[in-house]
């Protein structure tokens, strides 16, 4: 019998345990341990945060159907790694607090035969001085509850609006090195359609500030895509879409600094500049949990395990831009120096970023991190599962599933606007999403056909089509394998 | 360059029975793409 535990209920720790409770036998223990009572389906927060949906339709409560389908589950947050066990415990373990309920506040030795740690990341405001959902006239989507308070926040200055006050609305990233635009981008184009509905965009001038060096960069150096009939570049696709919705951009910005209504930043040319406003949406910068861990006598081996997000099996070797290549992308997931720990989804470290990393003239970092959506969290979960069972099965270490974000494909499917009929949508995907330039040398790194945009309402439709989908497939009602990831 | 989406553009972007079949045809070429397999980059076959 072996003992399988996920740290994280997002939705790679919910793809991996969902898989491993299918494909196991009831012998075996899979047990879910997660600070949060809900599951929540990330990509739909940007409804949320214009009025559009309700917080409860795309989040559901974990314990009723973790319960139903034999998956132990444990409300709480992990706080150290002990992977050798200690002088009490011979079996590796992690020490995990209770949030909630009678146990609240009390910890636990969460033993384990194999670890999967799906954290995710953490959303570090702090990093950003004043950067605080809620306060400042800042928002953020990043959770369901951000986004019900950055409707809140919309909707008052919509009102302000319709009473004839004009205001600036600004939206983009928080920090000279956040990552996750496209959730950003989304908001904005949603943001301009609804003040279109509620007939006061004319009293509004909208602002995109990002750490990006272009527009439609998105994290990974931008891409070369069909459209339609034509080749072009990322960012003539978005500038064409900003221009057409009237928004105004700022690129190469890193945000520094908060105060009521006024953004500081220094852009690449090493100028600080304010930007102000009236209603802001701003993603925070990405971290590590700074989570520790020890061995079985008690000594820190935390860089073992981490480098803010936790190791796995890339090549961190430092090197200069010219010579990263996809072979220093994690295949498996799997940590090397304990071969019982995964780190599918967020929670792995990246070897680089993905965009060319940049400076300032003042030596300020301004560059996003890699971006790692919704799809490849999931696809990397499962073959992270997918081994774990292998191994299982087999009685020795298998790691034939492999899965590497230069090998990959991924889809974003933007929703540019809300609503059945006026709404719209802008589907990107890319392949693959760690560019390879030996493979494809011409076309940026990626294969072109397999990386193309589209505009247009089906975007829209295809975006619903997915929370639907993808909610299914949560609860894992009939056949939600058959969905993938 | 820069350029704004033309009124035939957008006619074809929002008209609902072209956007229909945009619809199937971007979910086949969707699911292409992100079903259509992953794997290693390190061991050249």
């Amino acid at each position: 019998m072996s003992k399988i535990v996920i740290l994280g209920a997002g939705i790679s720790g919910h793809v991996a345990a969902s898989h491993l409770r299918r494909k196991l036998s009831k012998d075996h223990e899979v047990v879910v341990v997660s600070p949060n009572s809900n599951y929540q389906w990330i990509p739909s927060n940007i409804w949320v945060g214009i009025g559009r949906m309700k917080s409860k339709k795309i989040l559901f409560p974990l314990a009723p159907l973790y319960k139903k389908k034999g998956i132990g589950y444990k409300q709480a947050k992990a706080v150290t790694f002990h992977p050798e066990g200690d002088k009490t415990e011979q079996k590796p373990y992690v020490l995990a607090e209770y949030v909630a309920g009678e146990k609240k506040g009390t910890q636990e030795k969460v033993t384990y035969d194999y670890l999967i740690n799906a954290t995710g990341p953490k959303l570090n405001f702090e990093a950003t001085e004043g950067l605080i959902p809620g306060e400042n006239k800042t928002y953020s989507v990043c959770t369901y509850t951000h986004a019900d308070h950055a409707w809140h926040g919309l909707n008052e200055v919509i009102q302000q609006m319709k009473n004839g006050k004009k205001a600036k609305i600004l939206i983009g990233t928080g920090h000279a090195k956040s990552t996750c635009q496209g959730a950003a981008f989304e908001y904005i184009l949603n943001v301009e359609q609804e003040l279109r509905r509620h007939k006061v965009r004319d009293m509004a001038e909208i602002t995109w500030i990002s750490n990006e060096f272009l527009l439609g960069d998105f994290g990974m150096d931008g891409m070369l895509m069909s459209y339609g009939s034509m080749t072009m570049k990322s960012n003539e696709m978005i500038e064409m879409i900003f221009e057409d919705r009237d928004i105004k951009w700022i690129t190469g910005a890193g945000v520094n600094k908060i105060e009521d209504g006024i953004a500081h930043y220094e852009n690449l040319d090493g100028e600080y500049k304010t930007e102000t406003y009236d209603f802001a949406m701003l993603i925070p910068a990405f971290s590590g949990h700074g989570f520790k861990a020890y061995d079985k006598n008690d000594n820190d081996i935390t860089d073992k395990l981490f480098k803010g997000f936790m190791i796995v099996d890339a090549d961190y070797t430092p090197k200069p831009y010219e010579q990263w290549s996809v072979q220093d992308w994690p295949e498996t997931y799997q940590n090397p120096s304990y071969k019982n720990i995964f780190a599918p989804g967020i929670a792995f470290a990246p070897p680089h970023t993905i965009s060319k990393p940049r400076k300032s003239k003042n030596g300020t970092d301004i560059f996003p991190a890699p971006p790692r959506t919704g799809m490849p969290s999931g696809i990397t979960a499962k073959l992270v599962a997918d081994n774990i069972i292998d191994s299982i099965k087999s009685g020795k270490e298998s790691l034939h599933h492999k899965g590497s974000m230069g090998n990959m494909g991924a889809a974003c499917i933007a929703s540019a606007g809300y609503g059945m009929t006026q709404g719209s949508g802008v589907s990107i995907t890319t392949y693959p999403i760690v560019p390879d330039y030996n493979k494809y040398p011409k076309t940026q790194g990626r294969k072109l056909g397999k990386t193309f945009g589209d505009i247009g309402l089906a975007g829209h439709w295809l975006k619903l089509a997915l929370h639907y989908a993808f909610i299914y497939k949560a609860k894992m009602k009939p056949f939600w394998w058959l969905i993938p990831e | 360059m820069t350029q704004r989406i033309s009124k035939y553009q957008r006619f074809k972007m929002m008209n609902p029975i072209i956007q229909f079949f945009k619809f199937i045809y971007l979910s086949i070429k969707i699911m292409i793409v992100v079903a259509g397999g992953h794997g290693g980059t390190r061991k050249v076959n």
